[in-house]
């Protein structure tokens, strides 16, 4: 019997579970994943990108299909304010509108639709970096029309915007169906939605930080007791150097250096997408790739034969005022980089930097043509770089790519090099120390998609060949691949090998004084794999080769390394990746085990304890190290914030992100149970009143003894007190 | 308290008292004085320790007036300028508003 009772008891318990599993909220809102905000970033006078209020941006939901729909949101919506949903294509067409008139705007949720792309997005100024340039540069963002450098550029990476803004991926469509179902069901009749149900969504990207970077370092420092709050933070991460030969104190003097420069770092508008292939990713791989052919072309125990050495350098944080650059050109001035013998830019032969490359990839991926523009900033002829140059083009003559043409202006396109000509301006202006700039545009960037989320691997025609790496790390040969069909001339892995190839054979030619006549040239293979690494997944063979054997073995995430520089206090994983594989590629793998490996200490050189092409580890000996990439403008005491000289950005703190769409109340409900409220207290003070003035029909008159009772009523009166 | 039933010389103590305390700064105190003999100073009949008591509420008023003015120019002007004061505002701030200025 009590058995029975228990079984009765756990039925009900179970049905009562069942129905009511899912918590009320849970069934009024319907949470949005997988999307991506937009954040707050400061520099030393403005504020730039998005916040929502504390509790979070509301608005009804307003799909966004022509510029008509984005004009009657903004002037005759009434049931305001409207999140409007909005496709990547018809966000350069309607977000002047929104930020014109952003009262009845609540806020923006960006998507990428698979099935219509964009031709161009680009949330970049149209002056990129244009207040950290260096004289001479003729682009302005504020100047209506001229030539300008992203023509497509809305800017609202550097502006102000007064509205959360979130982005969705292709890959979270079901969410945007989810949104259009319930637009469709409540909002389509839109001259009468006042006073209905509507769809709305709610975004929320609260930011801590306001004003400048200024006041919000001040507010992360200041003490206060009780409220040891930080909002912000500085932008920063590490630079990465090697040299083709070790250079130590003694050393140094001896041998000039030609300076190889790319950038790490990229970015968008969005939290965690900015996958900047054509941006940053293109250029950094041809760095690494022609970095590993020089150090097959010229072994390092054969330092003591030249007079002359390459300096490789990837700077980072270039994106928002040239941060590593800027930081490389500060310490280069004061003597003080790279730390083991620091440089003077005497020692400094040539700086060829390798720019925005890989924009023209998606003009030219049915051919082997990739032209090139070299920028020389010289009226007067630097023998240098004609030098080079010249040397480019003969070693390309194999392959009749690259095309150079060189360009003798002082308007250089956003680089590193506007860092050097800034900072170090005594010896760069007067030609000492020459400097010349390879990108893949002219006058205006061939990338459309500059700093942005749609930077992806797909803009430049990559696709992963998936092959095999020998056990002995052998890549393999770019003619057998082209030979065998895997890859054709127009891909772009091929075209970044013979690109890196070219600048390894005439960097060979600088070192050596002879032009190169062997047949190691750059794996389009090796490409292949670095190109997959940084744009599709870290769980990739190169970085999994390259890893520290004591990582404990887990496998990093099967998505692309974040390239957006991040903040200081945070060492990214982009940075380390590039500087274990120029160890792991470039260095001598010694004969040595774990504990060998750590005790060893030869001036010059650094030693790594790496996984290894087989994964059972292997003692790498190289000259690669990092140096800090953070602006001067943090590490100089009493430094002006507000004077511009050197990048002053930082990023704002915050607590969560999120969006939720839920179908918003009416009124009606809330205006009824008000209306019943107040009549319901109109009522019961009415009977109230009535009963108190005819008490006497209701309860007999109380015995005369207990009022006139002199000690009740003392009693009374001292608790009364 | 009730002050009814209170001796006369003990409630111009009590008033005295209270208005003393209130000089440490503690204009609330002289609030509740003012409020609470009111009545003693002003509507009842008059008795010796009256007049003083009088004084006593009235300078209790009055100082807590000249605070309670005092305080509300400071908030309203702490509040209006502590953006345009900038280091100082933020330093004397107890509480920095987060998100804007």
């Amino acid at each position: 019997m009590a058995s029975f009772s228990y079984k009765v008891l756990l039925l009900i318990l179970c049905t009562f579970t069942l129905a009511h599993s899912e918590r009320l909220h849970e069934q009024i809102y319907s949470s949005i994943e997988g999307g991506a905000a937009c954040f707050r970033r400061l520099n030393g006078t403005h504020q730039a990108g998005c916040s929502s209020a504390d509790n979070g941006a509301v608005g009804v939901v307003h799909m966004i299909k022509e510029i008509n729909d984005a004009q009657w949101l903004v002037q005759n919506g009434s049931a305001g304010p409207y999140m409007a949903v909005v496709s990547t294509v018809q966000f350069y067409d309607v977000i002047e509108i929104f930020m014109q008139q952003p009262e009845n705007v609540a806020g923006i949720l960006l998507y990428d639709n698979a099935t219509d792309s964009p031709t161009a997005f680009s949330q970049e100024s149209r002056c990129p970096n244009e207040y950290s340039s260096a004289s001479g540069s003729t682009c302005s963002s504020t100047v209506a029309g001229g030539i300008v450098w992203n023509t497509k550029g809305t800017g609202l990476l550097r502006r102000d915007i007064p509205f959360p803004i979130f982005y969705l991926p292709q890959s979270k469509s079901d969410e945007i169906d989810k949104i259009q179902l319930c637009y469709e069901k409540f909002n389509l009749d839109k001259s009468n939605q006042k006073g209905n149900p509507l769809c709305s969504l709610q975004l929320n990207s609260f930011m801590f930080a306001a004003v400048n970077s200024e006041v919000c370092l001040r507010r992360s420092a200041s003490s206060a007791l009780l409220n040891p709050t930080k909002v912000c933070d500085p932008l920063g991460d590490n630079n990465v150097y090697y040299s083709l030969f070790p250079r130590t104190e003694e050393t140094k003097s001896s041998k000039p250096v030609t300076l190889v420069t790319a950038r790490i770092d990229t970015a968008s508008l969005f939290d965690g997408v900015s996958p900047g292939a054509a941006s940053s990713v293109v250029g950094m791989v041809t760095l690494l790739t022609a970095a590993t052919t020089l150090s097959q072309l010229i072994p390092a125990k054969d330092a003591h034969l030249y007079e002359q050495n390459v300096l490789w350098t990837l700077f980072n944080g270039e994106a928002f005022d040239y941060i590593g650059s800027q930081r490389v050109a500060y310490d280069i001035s004061k003597g003080m980089w790279p730390a083991a013998a620091p440089l003077s830019p005497a020692d400094i032969r040539l700086h060829v930097e390798i720019g925005q490359i890989g924009g023209a990839l998606s003009n030219t991926n049915n051919d082997s043509s990739w032209p090139f523009h070299a920028f020389v900033p010289y009226t007067n002829i630097i023998p240098e770089i004609n030098e080079f140059l010249d040397m480019m083009t003969s070693n390309a003559k194999p392959y009749n790519t690259p095309v150079i043409t060189p360009e003798f202006t002082m308007n250089l396109p956003p680089s590193s090099l506007h860092s050097f000509r800034r900072i170090l301006k005594n010896v760069t202006e007067s030609g000492e120390l020459p400097e010349v700039l390879l990108a893949d545009h002219s006058n205006t960037f061939t990338n459309l998609f500059y700093h942005s989320a749609l930077d992806e691997y797909g803009k430049i025609y990559f696709s992963y060949k998936n092959l095999t790496i020998s056990n002995t790390g052998v890549f393999i040969s770019t003619d057998e691949l082209l030979a065998n069909g895997t890859l054709k001339q127009g891909d772009p892995q091929v075209k970044i090998a013979r690109l890196a190839t070219t600048l390894a054979r005439t960097l060979y030619q600088t070192v050596t004084g002879s032009a190169y006549s062997g047949n190691i040239s750059a794996s389009a293979h090796l490409v292949d794999e670095m190109l997959y690494c940084f744009l599709q997944s870290q769980a990739c063979r190169l970085i999994m080769a390259a890893d520290y054997a004591s990582g404990g073995g887990s496998s990093p995430p099967a998505s692309a390394a974040p390239l957006y520089v991040g903040v200081a206090a945070w060492a990214g994983t982009a940075p380390v990746f590039a500087a274990h594989l120029l160890a792991l590629l470039t260095g001598a793998q010694l004969p040595a085990n774990r504990t060998v490996c750590d005790s060893l200490a030869e001036p010059g050189f650094s030693y790594y304890w790496l996984r290894g092409w087989n994964h059972s580890g292997v003692c790498i000996q190289t000259t690669m190290n990092m140096s800090a990439a953070v602006s001067p403008a943090f590490a100089i005491t009493d430094y002006d914030l507000k004077s511009g000289v050197y990048s002053s950005w930082t990023e704002s703190v915050w607590q969560a992100m999120s969006a939720r769409v839920f179908v918003s109340a009416g009124g009606g409900g809330a205006g009824a149970a008000a209306a019943a409220g107040a009549t319901v207290t109109v009522l019961a003070a009415l009977l109230t009143y009535w009963l108190h003035r005819h008490a006497d029909r209701i309860f007999a008159a109380p015995a005369a003894s207990i009022v006139n009772d002199d000690a009740a009523s003392g009693i009374l009166r001292t608790v009364n007190c | 308290m009730d002050l009814t039933r209170l001796p006369n010389d003990k409630k111009l103590q009590l008033c005295r008292w209270y208005f003393k305390v209130g000089c440490l700064l503690l204009p609330f105190v002289w609030a509740v004085n003012a409020v609470w003999f009111f009545k003693e100073a002003f509507m009842k009949p008059p008795y010796d320790e009256q007049k003083q008591i009088k004084k006593y509420v009235v300078m209790s008023a009055t100082g807590a007036a000249v605070w309670v003015a005092a305080l509300a120019v400071w908030v309203t002007v702490f509040q209006l300028q502590r953006v345009a004061w900038g280091p100082t505002g933020d330093s004397l701030s107890f509480i920095v508003p987060l998100g804007r200025a």
